[in-house]
């Protein structure tokens, strides 16, 4: 081994230990907190084992499928056998470590961490990737890591999305992108996804997207704060999804109602543990999130589907049709009615506080379209960019403090 | 079995077709301007469908003379009651009350149950086949004044009931299947058992591969759409709140793309629409879509509502897939 080999060796096992130590310290402040109960312990213990495929592998018994963003039918994925992995990191040292090199200066956070834990273990080699063609960061995601990995993805699909979701052509085109995807499942493992095995897929997620609106429901109320939520959410692909909806059925009865004040709803570019940078913040200046639509949280997965339809073919597309048209990613050109799922919920709160993560165009962009129709309707706006480094903290909270006095 | 919207509609369903087919035999007699199909060639029906009564307003041995008067204070006075069951009842007389939207919903369970793929109208091909209806509520208002005129032969007398599958089909439900048979009387008889052996088949077809695939065709559908300004029962929409997910359109039993894709307004009950309220049962928007009547809300769609609901279909779905994979 050369010497450079082993800096680069040391480094990677430098960084390691510093993202554990990272989700650690998360998690043992997470534990310490007055409003932890012991029904969080299951997601935090989820979360402790780390964002790794091969470890949700070992906890389920099912082999994983490595994913990306919500457009993918996850019912499709788990009918196939697969356990749908969505890949994720908020961790500094690991957006620090897919950082370097030939990225553009403003590469997107989440990416470059992704980039980063995908570096520092090849636990996400040798499985299968599903990649939806959604922003300019994701499709360009295989080549940024081939650049450390020329074999990093035996199996590879990509999902053209159509990025118009209104009208039959679009409708059509992405129809035969999500069959194109059945065949890439079913060739991959040899199994054939029937309607049988399709209806018993549709039936957990549909079980485990009564879970999470039912703990919607008591977040409205003022009965989980934005940080235990995120936790729920972003530990959901850790767990077979079975698992998962058990544990937060079992939490739900202990969840009581608190008068809430400073009531936000909050937007823009996902947030994921351990960077709870922004929500901690909002809690801190004493607001309340009583709803969220990202993509990492109150959208995690689209839920909803209704699969009493009868064959084979009927119940992909509705699986395709609820992925595609009930998506607000902002990615899309047709999405004028996004703004419903926020001003839709409009008496449950008094102002929006939009996230936008520094290289996060589409969010940015959403975020100067959003701005104006929020505060016509009498809703205050606050828009924060940030990235995952904690410098600019006292800044955001003193922003944070000056809004809250203005709801 | 839950409480729910379609629990509900499933149980008035049933309990209509008991009334309307068996009435009669407990001393039921709803009148003969019931606006559904209470089909009168079912011996001991509980009601008339008022197609009857709108066609036999003419007819045969009548003359124009002879129905001023009492038969036309009479015929005033069905309209009048059809027009106040309209209105207070609108389209639920299709999606909750009539037997034989009953007897199609038997057909698109079975073709559920046998894992069979519901074939979707086009769009292209739903405009195309919308003004059939209108055709034949056409259709059957000119023909009877001829017979009465004696232009026509007298056997064109009731001109849809003679073609109309609900009297082919619905008195098999009391054992009846003489109207499956051809009438060899003349000419015009033969032509139109014929022609109604025919529209059965093709219909027989069409309810098995598409939810109400007879729905798009009915004239009384059309009577009653024509009624809509007078009607209490609305299906609305709050088109700030809707996010265009499209499950509305996707469990829609008549396949309405309006009511997803909708933006301008609250009407989204178009000329196609039953009232089933399937759409907001499974919309995923608080009071995106709502079933009033007059100021008061029957039912507005609930995020919380839909997910409990379809996780009990799924749930259910999943036991069903899973029994006929097995048989
Ligand atoms: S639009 Fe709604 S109420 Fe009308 S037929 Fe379709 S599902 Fe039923
Ligand atoms: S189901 Fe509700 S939210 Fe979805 S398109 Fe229909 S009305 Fe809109």
């Amino acid at each position: 081994m050369n010497a450079q080999n082993q800096r680069e060796t040391e480094r990677l096992q430098k960084t390691g230990v510093r993202v554990q130590n990272e989700i650690s310290r998360e998690l043992e402040a997470l534990r310490g907190r007055p409003d932890h109960m012991p029904g969080y312990d299951y997601f935090i213990d989820l979360l402790a084992g780390g964002i790794r495929p091969d470890v949700l592998e070992k906890r389920a018994g099912k082999p994983a499928l490595n994913l990306l963003c919500v457009q993918a039918p996850l019912e499709l994925i788990h009918a196939a056998g697969f356990l749908p992995f969505k890949i994720f990191s908020g961790s500094y040292a690991a957006d620090a470590l897919g950082a370097d090199g030939r990225l553009p200066a403003l590469t997107c956070p989440m990416l470059r961490a992704v980039r980063g834990i995908f570096r520092l273990n090849d636990s996400f080699s040798g499985r299968p990737w599903v990649l939806p063609t959604t922003c300019d960061w994701i499709v360009n995601l295989p080549r940024m890591l081939r650049m450390d990995n020329p074999q990093f993805a035996k199996w590879f699909h990509w999902l053209e999305l159509p990025h118009l979701k209104d009208g039959d052509a679009a409708r059509e085109r992405w129809l035969a992108e999500v069959f194109g995807l059945k065949k890439f499942l079913e060739k991959t493992t040899g199994v054939k996804i029937d309607r049988k095995r399709l209806a018993a897929s549709v039936a957990v997620y549909g079980r485990a997207w009564e879970a999470l609106t039912r703990l919607e429901e008591r977040r409205r109320a003022g009965a989980v704060p934005f940080v235990w939520f995120l936790i729920i959410a972003n530990s959901f692909f850790l767990d077979a999804p079975e698992q998962w909806t058990n544990a937060v059925n079992a939490l739900l009865p202990a969840l009581r109602g608190n008068e809430n004040k400073n009531r936000v709803f909050f937007a823009g570019s996902p947030v994921f543990f351990p960077n709870f940078k922004i929500p901690l913040l909002l809690e801190e200046a004493g607001l309340t999130v009583t709803g969220d639509d990202l993509c990492s949280s109150g959208r995690v997965f689209p839920g909803g589907i209704n699969a009493e339809a009868s064959s084979e073919y009927e119940m992909v597309a509705v699986l395709a049709g609820r992925y595609h048209e009930g998506c607000l990613c902002p990615t899309f050109a047709d999405n004028d009615r996004r703004i419903n799922s926020i001003l839709g919920d409009a008496g449950n709160f008094e102002g929006v506080v939009f996230h936008v993560l520094k290289g996060c165009h589409p969010y940015d962009m959403e975020s100067c379209l959003l701005e104006e129709p929020i505060t016509r309707r009498g809703l205050k706006f606050l828009r924060l960019e940030t990235d995952y480094t904690a410098e600019d903290g006292r800044n955001l909270l003193t922003r944070i403090e000056a809004f809250g006095q203005t709801l | 079995m839950a409480l729910t919207v379609t629990s509900l509609r499933t149980v008035t369903q049933y309990l209509s077709f008991i009334v309307f087919m068996y009435g009669g035999r407990f001393g039921v007699k709803l009148g003969s301007a019931i606006p559904c199909f209470a089909c009168p060639y079912v011996r001991g029906c509980g009601g008339q469908c008022y197609l009857m009564g709108l066609q036999g307003v003419f007819g045969v041995g009548m003359s124009f003379e002879a129905m001023r008067g009492a038969p036309l204070a009479a015929a005033l006075g069905w309209l009048l009651v059809f027009i106040i069951l309209v209105a207070a009842l609108g389209k639920t007389w299709c999606g909750w009350l009539c037997p034989f939207g009953l007897f199609q919903d038997w057909f698109s369970l079975l073709r559920r149950k046998l894992g069979v793929r519901e074939r979707i109208l086009t769009e292209k091909t739903k405009r195309a086949l919308a003004p059939i209806k209108y055709i034949l509520l056409a259709y059957l208002l000119v023909l009877p004044p001829l017979v009465t005129a004696k232009i026509l032969h007298q056997d064109f007398n009731l001109p849809f009931c003679n073609i109309c599958p609900g009297k082919s089909l619905l008195p098999l439900f009391e054992g009846n299947p003489q109207y499956l048979a051809l009438n060899l009387s003349n000419a015009v008889t033969l032509t139109f058992s014929a022609l109604l052996l025919i529209v059965t088949g093709v219909m027989l077809i069409g309810i098995f591969f598409k939810d109400r695939f007879f729905c798009v065709f009915c004239p009384l559908l059309a009577l009653i759409h024509l009624a809509k300004p007078l009607t209490f029962l609305r299906l609305s929409k709050n088109v700030d709140v809707c996010t265009g997910c499209g499950n509305c359109r996707r469990v829609c039993i008549m396949d309405i793309a309006e009511v997803s894709a909708e933006r301008g307004g609250p009407d989204v009950q178009t000329g196609e629409c039953l009232d089933c309220a399937r759409c907001a049962e499974s919309c995923t928007a608080n009071g995106a879509l709502s079933l009033k009547w007059l100021r008061f809300n029957l039912f507005s769609s609930s995020r919380l509502y839909a997910s409990r609901n379809l996780s009990r279909n799924t749930a259910g779905a999943s036991k069903n897939a899973g029994s006929a994979g097995k048989s």
